[in-house]
């Protein structure tokens, strides 16, 4: 697995899309990462769930999202597979 | 000698630009009457130039090569991220003069920041900026630290940075006047499963610890309990950062606004004399 590789191509995809002319959207093209057919499926198809399980940094989770047009209530149960037990902290009392 | 003569610490959630009647009325206008204020009083000090510190959203910079510190350092800066913010600017006047001064004096005290001859001020930047001279002349040095990617700075290196940084201003030689601004934090959680969340509890209990002698207990902040307050919240790096520049000057809290519709725990904080 390479996660690296994976938010890079995300990233560029991102990119691509941020400069691209208004009427065209590039479409997100896995050729040339190191990915394994995992990897390929997921960032093919976008799926903002399995890529954030997968470690997906979530500043690229949140322009995906954007790019998609999601709203915070659209995309927040597809990332609820990957939430963790909050911590202690010294500053909640509830 | 340049003096700093005013400084703040904002939230910048893109919200607030690209869509401000999202907000509950009474609280957008509470929000917007202090950010009105902190420019009321930045432009009664009639600075020449804005230095502002911000955290990196993969606008400038990536995951191939993303460092904790980097200063602009460019003649002037395009700002496509204005459209979407619903501001009609398309770039931004830099002070490379300052910028160059700050980055040589922050080496001469063992930071090392990176060199950014070109920049992209994303809404980190616009959306504090722009409320700060909505005729967009102020000359700005943004600088941009690391604050989502591990490891990370503590929050004492955030203070220890500041204090250089004010260290760095104050020794310019080519301007009076420079106000500091911090845009991010206060708590919030972005492209995560909590997305939307706000700690307000973290957020009240970060406000009094930032207006404490030597910050209270936030310099022994671990990295991972401050994560616990928002994967986006360690933008408050930023903010203290601004407090050890201006140490000595209490801050006041001229908000605070819980914005679910922002998804953002939107405070203002003022260093004004």
């Amino acid at each position: 697995m390479s996660l690296y590789q994976m938010q890079k191509c995300l990233f560029d995809y991102l990119r691509a899309k941020k400069h691209a002319p208004r009427d065209q959207k590039p479409d997100v093209s896995v050729e040339g990462y190191d990915l394994n057919d995992e990897e390929r499926k997921v960032v093919e198809t976008l799926d903002v769930g399995k890529l954030s399980a997968m470690g997906t940094h979530p500043v690229i989770i949140n322009s995906l999202c954007r790019s998609m047009g999601y709203r915070r209530a659209d995309y927040r149960p597809l990332l609820a597979g990957s939430a963790a037990e909050p911590g202690r902290t010294r500053w909640r009392k509830s | 000698m340049a003096e700093i003569v005013m400084a703040y610490s904002a939230a910048h959630a893109p919200m607030q630009c690209a869509d401000p009647g999202s907000a509950p009325p009474e609280q957008g206008e509470r929000w917007f009457g202090a950010m009105k204020t902190v420019r009321e009083q930045a432009q009664a000090a009639d600075p020449q130039a804005a230095v502002m510190l911000t955290g990196e959203h993969f606008t400038n910079f990536f995951l191939d090569c993303l460092p904790q510190l980097a200063v602009g350092l460019a003649e002037k800066y395009a700002t496509p991220d204005a459209r979407w913010l619903n501001m009609e600017g398309t770039e931004i006047k830099g002070e490379p003069g300052l910028a160059y001064h700050i980055t040589e004096q922050l080496m001469a005290n063992r930071w090392w920041p990176a060199l950014a001859y070109e920049m992209e001020p994303d809404h980190g930047f616009l959306t504090v900026y722009h409320q700060l001279d909505p005729s967009w002349q102020l000359p700005l040095v943004p600088m941009v630290m690391n604050c989502t990617t591990p490891p990370l700075m503590t929050l004492r290196d955030a203070y220890d940075f500041g204090i250089a940084l004010g260290d760095a201003i104050r020794t310019y030689q080519g301007l009076d006047r420079v106000v500091l601004v911090a845009g991010g934090g206060v708590s919030h959680f972005v492209g995560e499963p909590r997305v939307g969340d706000i700690d307000e509890e973290f957020d009240h209990w970060f406000l009094e610890e930032l207006g404490k002698p030597d910050l209270g207990e936030l310099l022994d902040l671990p990295n991972d309990e401050l994560m616990e307050a928002g994967n986006g919240t360690g933008e408050v790096r930023a903010w203290v950062a601004i407090a050890a520049a201006m140490r000595g000057r209490k801050p006041t809290v001229l908000s605070y606004e819980p914005i679910y519709e922002w998804i953002n725990g939107m405070a203002v904080v003022s260093y004004a004399a």
